[in-house]
């Protein structure tokens, strides 16, 4: 039955407009991208290593298919939570609003698959749009401007890495990127099975990363408590795949393995919290619209 | 002996200090047409709303074909089809679409002559890929009918199934349920704020008001036996009310106003009594008989107005 259900809502969430804006935003966003830095690429990479120049003499292609999808990743990171949470938010309280609560929770199938269900439907939009961020960025990049090492640049360091040892640390960035995403799903998705109107949930998601991510900014030692638990401040968690960070003895590590499972657990019990919520929130309703 | 097809018991439903549902029993037999009538914000919704599973009953139990509602949800589920006051779908899919994806969900054959078939029942046989966004409110009526027939319930609960319908819609729906009663022995629960409706299509019936009960019985029992109020108009209310008077109904008089009188008479006494007046030449320009069920039915709905 959970089989059936998740078919159903998948065809569901794959019937309405709204779940492709995602798709078709950067289905036109990356190429535009991709050709952009093509073009310009060195007129960037020069402005961006200004800091560096005179320590560092930058050879090779260094504005290729590995550096245009970082740079994508980064640019479009942040963007993303707002299209994903356009499907997560109005999984439940569409339901509401539109009366249809009334037509699949009078079926033989108990609340809990039900929301299990449109829970598993929205992960999969989620993990589909982070898999189509990745194909279109790297699936364009690679082929029009060729591979070559990665110059990941921070305030006071540079890491360059080598083409060889990149693919890897990509795949798992998306895999990586996909719980960040999720965790925004689940959140929007909580507060989906709160209300009955659809801008709501999708509203208030917003509202809370804006905040917590206003409030993770701002250097006010009460908010040292509180940053370590937002889920915003671990969504960032990808991009400890391309650090080589090295200890006190200058032994060197593939990537900051620690800061991932940090990071990936919080993210993770977010997104545990948030689904068990929608459940019982679910069971106890009163379906009176 | 078959169990009922619904047994409700002492059903209540309570928002704070309000109750909508206010300890409602109410026996259903399988192969009956059971009238649920009421006025508006009677409590029927909230009552068929629990039957549905879709909110929780603060107190009473619910049986449908001998299972509890609370341990038997699925099993019972399985064997009704309903509409719950508005039709309601998926508007950006189409009309097959709608009825394969709940179809689905309650396990029904969803096959395309299936569906073809639901949806040609109700007439819906034309409209088959359009989206249902276009629909008006009389075919998603239909349609919700359609959704609840799909899986070949064995009872079928229809909340206000006409509102909205045009008087041919309002008589196929009539027809379609004696059908399904008659032809397929489907037990039907049919709430209703309309006597008529019920009287036309249903053999036993309850009528709820304020959250509760007020009777309950067969249609027939209930709405044809007892006196009828049955008023007559003429032009000589003096002398109508005199040769009344002296006859053996003269005691049911009950009152006489500017060009009618008001008489309490059983069924079979009408038309001698009309045939005493006109025996004595007493122009008669109206004889209506109102039932005291329906008098009280009215007098209920107007309340609530």
């Amino acid at each position: 039955m959970m089989l059936t259900a998740y078919r159903v809502e998948m065809e569901k969430v794959f019937s309405k407009w709204r779940t492709y804006i995602g798709f078709i935003a950067l289905g036109a966003l990356v190429p535009i991208i991709v050709v952009a830095l093509g073009i310009e690429g060195q007129d960037y990479l020069n402005i961006i290593t200004q800091q560096f120049g005179s320590q560092f003499d930058f050879k090779g292609n260094l504005i290729n298919g590995y550096t245009v999808a970082f740079i994508i990743f980064a640019a479009l990171y942040v963007h993303v939570p707002f299209l994903i949470t356009l499907v997560a938010g109005e999984v439940l309280a569409g339901e509401a609003t539109s009366g249809t609560y009334r037509l699949i929770l009078t079926r033989p199938i108990s609340r809990a698959t039900m929301v299990t269900a449109k829970y598993l439907a929205v992960v999969t939009y989620t993990v589909l749009l982070v898999l189509f961020m990745a194909i279109m960025s790297l699936g364009l990049g690679i082929p029009i401007l060729g591979t070559d090492s990665l110059l990941v640049l921070r305030s006071e360091t540079i890491t360059i890495l080598a083409g060889n040892d990149l693919m890897w640390r990509f795949i798992l960035a998306y895999c990586f990127a996909a719980l960040s995403m999720i965790t925004v799903a689940s959140v929007a998705f909580l507060f989906s099975s709160l209300v009955e109107n659809a801008i709501g949930p999708i509203m208030t998601t917003m509202a809370i990363i804006i905040g917590m991510t206003i409030i993770s900014a701002i250097d006010v030692p009460i908010f040292d408590y509180l940053r370590p638990l937002f889920f915003t401040n671990h969504m960032n968690g990808w991009k400890f795949f391309f650090d080589v960070p090295a200890d006190s003895e200058g032994m060197t590590y593939a990537a900051d393995w620690t800061r991932v499972a940090i990071s990936g657990g919080v993210l993770l019990v977010h997104i545990v919290g948030c689904f068990v919520a929608a459940q019982l929130i679910i069971r106890r309703k009163d379906i009176l619209t | 002996m078959n169990p009922p097809a619904i047994a409700i018991r002492d059903l209540h439903k309570s928002y704070g200090s309000f109750n909508a549902v206010n300890g409602v029993s109410l026996t259903v037999e399988q192969g009956d047409v059971y009238g649920f009538l009421g006025p508006n914000g009677a409590g029927k919704s909230t009552t068929i709303r629990m039957l549905m599973t879709l909110i929780r009953p603060t107190s009473g139990s619910i049986k449908v074909f001998g299972m509890d509602l609370a341990t038997h949800r699925a099993d019972i589920l399985r064997r009704i089809g309903a509409i719950v006051e508005r039709p309601d779908f998926y508007n950006y899919l189409s009309a097959r679409k709608n009825l394969e994806l709940v179809g689905r969900l309650s396990g029904a054959d969803v096959s395309k002559a299936s569906v073809d078939r639901v949806l040609g029942i109700v007439g819906l046989g034309h409209r088959t890929d359009s989206k249902v966004k276009t629909f008006s409110h009389g075919m998603k009526q239909r349609l919700g009918i359609a959704q609840a027939l799909l899986h070949n319930p064995d009872l079928i609960v229809l909340d206000e199934p006409t509102t909205g319908l045009d008087p041919q819609g309002m008589v196929d729906i009539r027809d379609l349920i004696l059908e399904l009663s008659q032809d397929h022995r489907k037990t039907v629960f049919l709430s209703s704020h309309i006597l008529p409706e019920v009287e036309l299509t249903a053999n036993r019936m309850v009528i709820i008001n304020r959250g509760k009960a007020v009777i309950e019985g067969s249609v027939q029992d209930l709405l044809n036996n007892g006196r009828l109020k049955v008023t007559i108009e003429t032009s000589e209310v003096a002398r109508a009310q005199q040769i009344l008077r002296e006859s053996s109904v003269g005691n049911h008089l009950q009152s006489v106003t500017q060009g009618e009188l008001i008489i309490m008479l059983e069924r079979h006494e009408i038309a001698g009594v009309v045939q005493l007046l006109t025996s004595q030449n007493i122009p008669l320009s109206a004889v209506t008989p109102v039932r005291s069920l329906e008098e009280y039915f009215i007098s209920l709905t107007q309340e609530v107005v």
